[in-house]
């Protein structure tokens, strides 16, 4: 009996032997870096190309969709169909919907991490700019959903159920937050060489301009609920800060280096006009300008039209935003004007395509002079309305590639002019809408939502009734959250409202 | 020449014996009861002469005197008698065999074999001629509908495909595999005492027998892997005796069949109107006259196709026969201190799919030697496949074309005046709905894989009662695998950029086990110690490097290209120690206890956390042998109670998973720009093991003598704290995140009856009959969440079965009518999706039945699985293209859409009766296609999955030729029919996409079926 205790003994100890401890250390990834092995410099330019990404694409072709910039030609008819016959339900559907909350809250996430890092290690500049870019994503979000979390978001399983606030509160919030960030930026000490701002290079002062603008434009959308006395005080801490705007030739662009490879184009050149083997893409065969698109660039012999536009049979051929009958062949994909790009262009940059590594945009100077102007014409700044509002158009035509000797013929118009205007703001949200096309174009719907400028046609799609006015939770959303989704009411997507529209 | 002299004397012999045959005859009677026993084999020893008894169980045969006659009866000990010389009648009595159900081993845990009685839970066994009677070339597909609890599911009809195995239903909310490929609902495999990750590459020849061990119990002793159960397969080895050489062929077709229901009323265009340029059926009716196709070809010409739908479907005309042509051959033997198999297979399959090829050969070689006290033996499994098929393609655009499509038109793609020429193809679109024999010529995957597994194994009797063992196997797989586009320059969307793509994966475990066994009988008492160590190690490392804008056609290297490189590699290495132990203890051969316990070390959890302790306790009692009283009863042959209680620890991580990697996204690095963004799952350091406490309770009981088994099991499983990737809103930053949370319950009831119909001299006709109830359902979700998505339209609800499908529907008033929008006349849309059901069956039937006359054996395997639901994504298509019955239904107007209602006032309606849709056309029925209601069906069936119809040469005949031992012919076929539920017109519920539950991908090929021939002879 002995002998069976000695022998299991042994066999227990020769067993726990080679449970010895290192064997089993073999867990650390050799694949991927984490975040202790990454400068805040390595981490800032994805969190800023994962943004203007969402802005130029997502956003950008929803916008353009709902801004009556684009619709699709025949081949096009099964294409962004839940688009072109809002349908909410789809949008917001996990499987094949548009994940704007999603990926904004992502967005937020990368800059928030990066701005927890940079606090911890006195990084001021890099903290600052994230909130900066904190309260654009913020700001996105609430003119999509209204009600969004802001105390309680991207805190990761601190709080797995994040609160939402009114959208009004969210924006007074990311105001602040911008501020906040501006002053982090200006405190910030010297950058090392390799800092990864790909925005605007290091330049704190755009940054304190950048974050001012945006501001601004998140003050001229309140123009029709907000409080007055709340906007001229904003207003006026924007001036005490004294950076200013973003003036001619500070566009907010990202350009990260864009090589002539798949999958490193300029996101919108590589997704709207040509592959890298300079084949055509499909967006670019089916999605046309709108026939009322076309009409107003023509009513106003608009120069630009000739930089965005390929002619059929020397006259330009539009589309009706949501047709659904592809048999009209007036609407076939050889009728109608599909995007000028270089290669149809004797290789000169056009108005969208002007390279393969043509920067990002995020904020364009024309946009900032025209929401300027808009201030101005509405007495919140103290500025000449007429030389903002002829500077930003000047910009837009710079932008497209317009020769700059045409901006005078152009100006003289009766219909462009600011002097002559009736309705100083309607040419000024017309001129902004021509300037915005599918560069921004979720800012001209978001212009269309607060004054309706200009007369915008829905979809010819049959049945559908209503113009979409905001997107509904998505279904994540309500899958994890649903208890502060229910909390919201009805967030029917032509029916709601954002807080902001009249 | 002495081969012939043998077999002349054995004939002669033989007719100088019939002469002096007389009659022996008798009764044979059942001891315990003194009842005369019908159905007993007699049989004289060493000769292939056999009788049974008559009802009244009598027998009469030829033997001659001094004879030994062999009795059997199943359930009894055989009884062996010799002729007496003079005719006189016997009597013989056979004695029950008590513990019969008991006697039969099962392989359990570790590979070590146990008495069945033993088992406090239930199990399974697949024999060989079980396993193969359909004569599959994938195992797994063998196991379908046999065993009660085991749900295997093929995925789809490509040359080679895979399967979906759940053992005892879903446990986990997890999906993504392990680093060895396992999903976390897939039992473990254990070939010959190794766990391997996949058999489905084994040859079902070399395939002794499997064991199912059902529960977590059963296999506690293989820990985190055995939280699903276990197959144990137990090869075939050589045995003492002469030789043995077996050759087999099976010759198998298989065809398509069950293609979705389409309408054969309008032909292609738009709006009515003929287009000849487009492939949605939203054209006119069709009128049997000639129209274009396409637009004219260069040579001018125009080609047109005939406007009718044939008689036969024409999407048929897309698919070919396959053929499975499989070619066994094994050599077998053994002496008294060693034993020998070898095996070769050869695989050669073609798709239905035109050009899908697979080709796999198979070699074994099992073998041992005793030296003294020490055992050795070793088995070497090599696997080579070979397969080249069309990744996708060629069926997604035949269910959207119109009835007419014309197939033969678009076969010479290469010709530049074929309508099927990328120039001229009348889609101009580079995109899926290329043309299919474009695709299937153009984009190919090749996939040599490679395996290589193996074990060697000692015991060393150190004592009568003591025994150690030592097993090292190995597993290794080698895949390499080649994307391929050839590159076809045309204008615009009808370019196709050639690409190349090279990928390996490498995969490997070393698996040691070392095992210290003792058995001590103490009084009545019988003990038996269990004591191991295991320790574990797999390595994966996968690698790709791609071109993907070649420059050339049909040239495909990585150096003839423009454009960057692309590609990367990926490892992962993984390691586990195990100690455990297992302590059973016999009263009387009457009640056993069983007590097991392991500890598992595992790297993938962090320091703090690896190391974790799981415990077991079964037992089981033979009532029949303990309570006389139910001995005497005689229709009670056995009965045996057996209960469990399990926890078991279990570890569903992949390596690196408690650290938030960063990766450069979004087309960084840019040069010299670096970018990188956090994962967006949150990782979680302190993730925990999970832990899955499982009951059982069950009864085996063996009736009227016999000939009929009962096993009846009851099993309730809680998985609690699941190790998820849990989704969690979007607003906390992150997508998923690493948790242990989520709670499944599992309610199962498995029934399993086998019995013989008939059995009489020259027929007997057995029939099983296998039920599984399977009622899972989540109690608890991450953040108290009341469902969260699965798989696209698959979620997971609290208290509803694990996935449930939950789709949008239609408005609808309290009487479940549709509500039209008052104005347009369509049925609105309801804002809340709606549960529909489970997408996995609850209910499954498994029927086998077969029918032995002389020589001949049919045998059939049904299956039904009832109570589930499917969703399938081919139908949004046939909405938006026409293609579906429904688009035709209604002449293609505005209609009253049927049984519809209007909302009057708030809740109150009025039924509908002339307001008409806005349109009945492509636009209205699009959007009723996007209605996912419409896109799902219930996944009831019943299905004949396997026939074998086979005749074996008599004993006699084959004695007489001397050198056969054994020779049979057969006919085999697969899928022969399915019941479908009248609702489906998708088509067989069984096929899923990849391995989501009850999910019908648009690129799903339709079911197949196989039917042909085998032949065995051995020697």
């Amino acid at each position: 009996m002995k002998n069976i205790h000695n022998i299991i003994l042994s066999f227990v100890l020769l067993t726990g032997l080679v449970a010895c401890d290192t064997f089993l250390d073999v867990n650390s990834n050799p694949n991927s870096p984490i975040a202790e092995n990454l400068p805040l410099s390595a981490k800032l330019p994805g969190a800023l190309v994962s943004t203007v990404n969402q802005e130029s694409l997502q956003l950008n072709s929803m916008g353009a969709f709902w801004a009556g910039y684009w619709g699709t030609n025949n081949e096009g008819i099964n294409q962004f169909f839940d688009l072109k016959t809002y349908n909410g339900l789809n949008i917001r559907s996990q499987r094949e919907g548009i994940p704007v909350w999603e990926n904004g809250f992502n967005n937020i996430l990368f800059f928030k991490l990066i701005e927890e890092e940079a606090l911890e290690s006195g990084q001021f500049f890099y903290s600052g700019v994230s909130k900066i870019m904190q309260g654009w994503l913020f700001l996105r979000l609430v003119d999509v959903y209204n009600n969004i979390p802001f105390d309680e978001a991207a805190q990761g399983n601190n709080i797995l159920n994040p609160k939402y606030e009114a959208g009004q509160e969210v924006y007074k919030k990311s105001l602040e937050l911008i501020s906040l960030g501006i002053e982090e930026v200006k405190m910030s000490g010297i950058l090392p060489q390799t800092h990864g701002d790909i925005l605007f290079e290091g330049d704190k002062e755009l940054w304190a301009k950048f974050g001012n603008t945006v501001k601004l434009r998140a003050l001229v959308r309140q123009s029709q609920q907000g409080d007055h006395a709340y906007i001229q005080n904003e207003i006026l801490k924007i001036s005490n800060e004294g950076s200013g705007f973003l003036d001619i030739g500070e566009s907010a662009t990202v350009n990260p280096g864009y090589l002539n490879t798949a999958g490193k184009l300029n996101p919108f050149w590589a997704a709207y006009y040509r592959d890298v083997q300079g084949n055509t893409l499909l967006n670019y065969q089916i999605i046309r300008p709108t026939t009322f698109l076309l009409e107003q660039y023509s009513r106003l012999q608009d120069p630009r039209i000739s930089q965005l536009y390929l002619p059929v049979n020397g006259s330009y051929k539009g589309v009706l935003f949501g047709n659904m009958d592809g048999g009209n062949a007036q609407y076939d994909r050889d009728s109608t004007s599909a995007f000028l790009g270089p290669v149809e262009n004797g290789g000169q940059a056009t108005g969208l395509f002007h390279n393969w590594n043509q920067s990002s945009m995020m904020l364009s100077d024309f946009e900032s002079l025209f929401l300027q102007a808009e201030a101005s014409h509405r007495g919140w700044i103290q500025s000449d309305t007429e030389t903002l509002y002829k500077n930003a158009i000047a910009q837009s035509f710079d932008y497209l590639k317009v020769p700059i000797e045409k901006l005078e013929e152009y100006y003289s118009q009766q219909t462009v002019s600011l002097a002559s205007a009736n309705e100083p703001l309607r040419n000024i949200i017309l001129q902004k809408w021509l300037a915005l096309n599918s560069i921004n174009s979720f800012e001209a719907w978001s212009d269309f939502r607060r004054l309706g400028i200009p007369e915008i046609p829905g979809t010819v799609a049959s049945g559908v009734t209503g113009r979409p006015q905001r997107l509904m939770y998505p279904e994540t959303e309500i899958g994890t959250n649903n208890q502060q989704v229910q909390a919201q009411g009805s967030d029917d997507m032509t029916r709601g409202k954002i807080w902001w529209m009249p | 020449m002495k081969k012939i002299v043998l077999i002349v004397c054995v004939l002669f012999a033989s007719t100088q014996t019939n002469a002096q045959h007389f009659h022996a005859s008798g009764t044979v009677i059942e001891d315990y009861s003194k009842n005369p026993l019908p159905g007993a084999t007699i049989q004289i020893k060493d000769r292939p002469t056999t009788a049974v008894t008559d009802q009244d169980g009598k027998f009469r045969m030829y033997a001659n005197p001094g004879d030994v006659l062999i009795i059997r009866f199943i359930g009894f000990l055989s009884k062996e008698v010799i002729v007496p010389e003079a005719e006189e009648e016997l009597i013989i009595y056979l004695k029950e065999n008590a513990t019969l159900l008991s006697e039969v081993e099962v392989v359990g845990a570790l590979g070590i074999s146990r008495s069945a009685k033993e088992l406090g839970s239930s199990s399974k066994i697949v024999e060989s001629e079980e396993l193969n009677q359909g004569k599959v070339v994938n195992p797994i597909f063998g196991l379908s509908g046999k065993v009660a609890g085991l749900r295997i599911n093929m995925y789809d009809s490509k040359v080679d495909p895979a399967a979906q195995v759940v053992l005892r239903g879903n446990r986990s909310l997890q999906r993504s595999s392990g680093i060895d490929g396992r999903n976390p609902n897939e039992p473990i495999y254990v070939v010959d005492g190794v766990p391997i990750p996949d058999i489905s590459r084994l040859n079902p020849n070399d395939i002794e027998s499997i064991t199912v061990l059902k529960g977590a119990n059963a296999a506690a002793l293989y820990g985190s892997e055995g939280v699903n159960g276990a197959l144990m397969i137990t090869t075939k080895r050589g045995t003492k005796g002469k030789g043995q050489v077996r050759v087999s062929n099976t010759t198998t077709f298989s065809n398509v069949y069950l293609l979705p229901e389409a309408q054969t009323v309008y032909g292609q265009g738009n709006n009515g109107v003929y287009s000849p340029v487009t492939f949605e059926s939203w054209g006119p009716a069709f009128d049997g006259s000639m129209q274009p196709f396409g637009t004219p070809l260069p040579d001018g010409t125009q080609p047109m196709v005939l406007f009718a739908a044939p008689e036969r479907d024409n999407r048929l005309n897309l698919f070919q026969q396959g053929l499975n042509l499989q070619n066994d051959v094994s050599f077998s033997g053994g002496d008294d201190i060693s034993t020998y198999f070898l095996s070769a297979q050869h695989v050669r399959q073609t798709g239905i799919i035109p050009d899908d090829k697979n080709e796999r050969v198979n070699l074994r070689f099992n073998g041992s030697r005793n030296f003294g006290k020490l055992r050795t033996s070793y088995n070497i499994n090599f696997i080579n496949n070979r397969k080249d098929v069309t990744p996708d393609g060629p069926w997604i655009s035949a269910y959207r074309f119109p009835a007419n499509f014309d197939y033969d038109l678009i076969r010479n793609w290469q010709d530049p005046n074929s309508p099927g020429n990328p120039n001229n193809y009348f889609i101009p679109n580079g995109s899926w709905l290329r043309n299919p024999y474009f695709l299937i010529d153009n984009i190919r995957q090749t996939n040599q894989q490679q395996i290589l597994n193996g074990k060697i194994e000692f015991s060393y009797q150190v004592t009568p009662w003591m025994e150690i063992l030592y097993r090292a196997g190995m597993y290794a797989s080698m895949d390499e695998i080649r994307n391929t586009t050839n590159k076809y320059e045309a204008p615009g969307t009808r370019n196709t950029p050639g690409s190349v793509n090279d990928q390996s994966l490498t995969y490997r475990r070393f698996n040691s086990d070392l095992i210290m066994s003792i058995k001590k009988d103490i009084g009545t008492v019988s003990n038996r110690l269990l004591i191991g160590h295991n320790l574990r190690t797999d390595y994966r490392k996968q690698h790709n490097v791609a071109a993907t804008n070649l420059l050339y056609t049909d040239i495909f290297n990585q150096s003839s290209r423009v454009g960057e490189l692309t590609g990367g590699s990926s490892l992962s290495e993984q390691r586990s120690l195990a100690v455990y132990a297992e302590y059973v203890a016999g009263y009387k051969d009457l009640l056993y206890l069983t007590f097991t316990g392991r500890n598992d070390w595992i790297s993938t959890l962090s320091k703090e956390n690896r190391s974790f302790f799981y415990p077991g306790i079964s037992a089981s009692f033979i009532a029949s042998e303990a309570i006389p009283a139910i001995r005497q009863q005689r229709k009670i042959s056995y009965t045996k109670l057996y209960a469990s209680w399990n926890k078991t620890g279990n570890v569903t991580l992949s390596p690196y998973q408690l650290n938030n990697p960063y990766s450069q996204l979004n087309g960084f690095p840019f040069g010299n720009t670096v970018g990188f963004l956090p994962g967006l799952t949150n990782p979680n350091p302190g993730i925990l093991p999970e832990f899955v406490t499982s009951y059982e309770l069950g009864l085996q009981v063996g009736l009227f003598n016999h000939r009929l088994y009962l096993d009846a099991a009851y099993v309730y499983t809680d998985s609690d704290g699941q190790i998820s990737n849990a989704n969690v809103s979007r607003a906390t930053g992150y997508n998923a995140m690493l948790v242990n949370s989520g709670r499944v319950t599992n309610n199962i009831i498995e029934l399993t009856l086998s019995g013989d119909v008939v059995r009489n001299m020259e027929w007997t006709w057995n029939m099983g009959f296998n039920f599984t109830y399977t009622n899972n359902m989540v109690r608890e979700l991450y953040g108290g969440a009341d469902f969260r998505q699965n798989f696209r339209q698959s979620y997971a609800f609290v208290g509803h079965q694990f996935p449930t499908l939950w789709v949008s529907d239609y408005q609808r008033d309290p009487q479940g009518r549709v509500v039209v929008d008052a104005e347009t006349g369509d049925p609105l849309v309801a804002e809340e999706n709606v549960i529909l059901g489970p997408m996995v069956p609850p209910y499954i039937f498994g029927l086998s039945t077969q029918v032995n006359y002389k020589g001949f054996t049919l045998a059939a395997q049904f299956e039904s699985r009832l109570g589930g639901w499917f969703y399938s994504e081919t139908v949004p298509p046939m909405y938006e293209f026409g293609t579906h019955p429904i688009t035709a239904q209604y002449g293609r107007e505005a209609f009253v859409w049927p049984n519809s209602v209007i909302e009057v006032s708030p809740g109150e309606y009025v039924e509908n009766t002339e307001l008409l849709t806005s349109g009945g056309g492509k636009e209205f029925w699009t959007r009723q296609g996007a209605v996912q209601s419409n896109t799902a069906a219930k996944a009831d069936f019943f299905k004949l999955r396997e026939l074998n119809l086979s005749y074996s040469l008599p004993p006699a005949v084959v004695d007489r030729m001397g050198f056969l031992s054994e020779a049979s012919l057969g006919l085999v076929a697969t899928n022969l029919f399915i019941i479908r539920h009248k609702d489906n017109n998708i088509g067989d519920p069984e096929y899923l996409y990849n391995n989501t539950d009850g999910y019908y991908s648009f690129r799903q090929l339709p079911p197949m079926r196989t039917y042909g021939m085998t032949f065995l002879a051995s020697f």
